[in-house]
């Protein structure tokens, strides 16, 4: 593969993400012009790049296709889900195709066979719908016609020359087999070429070759026959019993029985209304490809000077110099702006999920025979690309979720006084370090007593608990537990929701739901934007510092020291209510001095309020998270690590595996 | 001197592909992704540019657009234009080839018709 072909693929992998979104635009606006005309032409863009770069499969599949949009451009054909799906599926496979490492086997002239032949014979039967009983039609371009062109020069042209017409002349003849004969007049230049061509392409094409040098040479064609000659033994016997004399047009058109076919003036004014397509981002121009490790690297290395940033600040409060608190303010603030700026890089729109989305909901909808449209909001919102693609497959378990659980089929939805057409949104929006996303339906949303059931039945909790409507609605994330009345291929067999919760913990993020019946179900996730700067608090328990993720703490109270036992876990009344806390300081086996009063941050697990208590909060501490050494790596309490302003290490709590360890250990 | 060649193309690859085609035949090249892109950039270097060569088919300012512009404007209305496309609408080459238009080189193309047609439009205007 050259690198040209390399390039070719990552851009028209561009293009088909824009194709998708074009189609599915299309699908639900069948009458929009503006869809259409962007579909129109990203196809035709595919097809003209692919045979550029050799890849002759995709460019003849885009080919087939684009002639059906043309078809709907020209107002002959509607837009229908059959036209729609063939198109995305073909356009899958050359997704897939594209993905595929060695150029033999994505140029494979098989490999896309059997989406070509969908699309030929979608295209005879519009043709037939629009030419009933007349075999008329675009497709008899296909069909392998013998033409004789003679091309008479006006102006002294020799056969070698560099005028284009000569170029033209060979052009045509390798559009088939063909024979070219040259007459030349006494001064060596051309008098007159005969080109006989058998070919697929139709005679206005073959015209349209002439155009741009018709003041040049004048042009006549003949259609011969309705058929390849070159395999007639008496054709070439006659061509070639001619010698130097020109060929009689008579005996040429005894082979056709035919008339010399009249050509159409065809005066329609070509209509080149401008596609009116503002939304189509020019790529090219605004935006580079960067490797993603030099981001990393770049990113990493930024992280150090921060942390090098806030040991020279250290450093230099020591010293009373104007010049040099100037200079640290200074050095703050750039590298600050360049942390910010360079974060910004790594970050992609959450639009890049949301057309695989839009065809998840579709092909799903399709199978369910469910009717669901799916909106997003705030789909520009940024977040980590690491994020983006971690985050995939959670959230089209919670896209099949909602279609497959949540949304009602249509008649149910008319009997209980709903659209007929069910909505999946999503909705993207930052907040602080934070994306923040919801997923929510206008399904019947989830019944409370069935997943109670359910889980009074797998032991999860016991037959006599009393749980409030919040904690039944949590144990949809438990492992095992699956509220479906038949299990689906389509959502599984519960073995999601918990994975789910698992990887946005795995994120430092936080999922919680809402649900009311009838009304729908709504998801809402909130993750970090970046992976490797967190937002902490900055605490101290005995001798040591630590970062607390700012997305769990809830809220800080202080607690006499006196009122706290060692007990693991005790009830403290904090805002009229009791919270399990944790007594950090024991269970660290931190024994000094103690302030008499301690500080208790409250922080959310699974939902419920826990309290941990601390010796004291420093502030808030935006910092890069470094992995733990590999020595480290069986412990379940801490996230990773952080080298402080001084260069003192700090160890990241994961509250969640904190609490979690707290609570199954009763001592740890 | 060199002749410049003004390349228009909304597809990236095609358009980088273009521009080295030419520069190892020995032209320099200017590149734009649209109509309107490519026109201020012949307004503003009308002196330097020799050819351009656009595609046909572009979102914003299409080929045909741009061909107007240039031909409507009788500060750059001598600088040749040509199309390279995959469009093959016989009338729509007949519209370009009133409006002015000097070449339509179809993609895919062979070098040596391409060249030929270039080289053409530029001594011919």
């Amino acid at each position: 593969m050259d690198s040209n072909q390399r390039r070719f693929i990552e851009d028209a992998l561009d293009l088909l993400n824009e194709l998708d979104e074009g189609l599915l635009q299309l699908e639900a606006n069948p009458h929009a012009r503006a869809p259409l005309e962007q579909v129109f032409r990203t196809m035709h863009t595919i097809k003209g790049a692919a045979n550029m770069f050799g890849f002759e499969n995709i460019g003849t599949l885009a080919h087939h296709l684009e002639t059906l949009f043309d078809y709907v451009r020209q107002q002959q054909m509607q837009v229908t889900d059959e036209l729609i799906s063939i198109t995305l599926q073909a356009f899958d496979k050359v997704r897939d195709l594209l993905k595929e490492t060695d150029i033999a086997s994505i140029t494979s002239s098989d490999a896309l066979n059997e989406h070509t032949a969908r699309a030929i014979e979608f295209h005879r039967m519009a043709d037939a719908t629009l030419n009933p009983g007349n075999g008329a039609s675009a497709l008899q371009k296909d069909e392998l016609c013998t033409f004789s062109i003679d091309i008479v020069p006006t102006l002294p042209i020799t056969e070698d020359g560099n005028h284009p017409l000569v170029f033209i002349i060979q052009d045509i003849a390798a559009l088939g087999t063909a024979l070219t004969r040259v007459m030349k007049d006494a001064t060596g230049n051309v008098a007159k070429w005969e080109l006989y061509v058998a070919t697929t392409v139709s005679q206005e094409e073959l015209e349209s070759y002439f155009i741009f040098v018709d003041g040049d040479c004048t042009v006549a064609f003949r259609k011969l026959a309705s058929q390849s000659l070159f395999d007639q033994p008496h054709f070439i016997a006659y061509i070639q019993s001619l010698g130097d004399a020109p060929a009689d047009p008579h005996t040429l058109m005894s082979w056709a029985g035919q008339k010399i076919a009249a050509k159409a003036e065809n005066n329609d004014s070509t209509d080149d209304e401008p596609m009116s397509s503002g939304r189509r981002k020019v790529l090219n121009d605004t935006y580079i490809k960067v490797n993603k490790d030099n981001i990393d690297n770049l990113l990493n290395w930024i992280s150090e000077l921060i942390i090098l940033q806030a040991r020279f600040a250290n450093a230099a409060a020591a010293i009373d110099s104007v010049e040099l608190k100037d200079a640290t303010e200074e050095l703050y603030r750039v590298t600050h702006q360049l942390r910010d700026t360079s974060l910004e890089i790594g970050l992609v729109p959450v639009e890049t999920l949301v057309t695989k989305f839009k065809r998840l909901v579709r092909d799903l909808s399709k199978n369910l025979d469910k009717k669901v449209n799916f909106l997003s909001e705030g789909a520009e919102t940024k977040v980590d690309k690491d994020v983006i693609e971690l985050m995939a497959d959670p959230m089209i378990h919670l896209i099949r979720n909602a279609i497959d659980h949540g949304i009602e089929k249509p008649s149910e939805r008319r009997a209980s006084g709903k659209a007929e057409h069910g909505t999946v949104k999503l909705k993207a929006f930052t907040a602080g370090s934070y994306v923040n996303i919801t997923i929510s339906d206008d399904g019947k949303g989830i019944s409370k007593e069935n997943v109670l059931r359910k889980a009074v039945e797998k032991g999860i909790v016991s037959k006599d608990a009393l749980l409030s409507d919040d904690e039944i609605l949590q144990l949809i994330f438990h492992s095992g537990l699956s509220t479906a009345a038949t299990v689906s291929d389509v959502s599984g067999r519960g073995v999601g929701m918990d994975v789910v919760k698992q990887k946005i913990h795995e994120l430092r993020g936080d999922v919680s739901i809402k649900s009311f019946p009838g009304e729908g179900t709504s998801v809402h996730i909130r993750l970090p934007m970046s992976r490797s700067i967190i937002e902490g608090l900055l605490i101290r328990i005995g001798s040591s510092e630590y970062i607390l993720p700012l997305t769990a703490v809830d809220k800080c109270y202080e607690v006499s020291t006196a009122n706290l036992t060692a007990d693991h876990c005790q009830k403290v009344m904090l805002d009229g209510a009791l919270v399990p806390v944790f007594y950090m300081q024991e269970i660290f086996n931190e024994r000094g001095h103690r302030p008499s009063i301690l500080q208790v941050i409250k922080i959310h697990h699974d939902g419920y309020p826990v309290g941990i208590t601390v010796d004291m909060i420093l502030g808030e501490y935006q910092t890069v998270l470094k992995p733990l050494g590999d020595a480290y790596q069986h412990q379940e309490e801490f996230s990773g690590a952080t080298i402080l302003g001084d260069g003192r290490v700090a160890l990241v709590f994961d509250t969640n595996k904190l609490v979690k360890r707290l609570i199954l250990q009763p001592t740890v | 001197m060199k002749k410049t060649i003004l390349v228009v193309d909304d597809f990236a690859s095609i358009r980088d592909y273009v521009c080295e085609t030419l520069q190892r035949k020995g032209y320099d090249t200017l590149g734009a992704s649209n109509g309107n892109e490519a026109y201020a950039v012949l307004t503003a270097k009308s002196d330097q540019v020799s050819l351009v060569l656009t595609d046909y088919n572009m979102p914003d300012c299409t080929g045909f657009e741009l061909l107007k512009k240039i031909k409507g404007n009788p500060t750059v209305s001598k600088v040749p234009v040509v199309f390279l496309t995959t469009e093959s609408n016989p009338d729509k080459m007949r519209s370009a080839r009133e409006a002015g238009l000097s070449a339509w080189i179809k993609k895919p193309y062979r070098a040596e018709t391409f060249f030929a047609q270039i080289e053409n439009a530029m001594s011919n205007g």
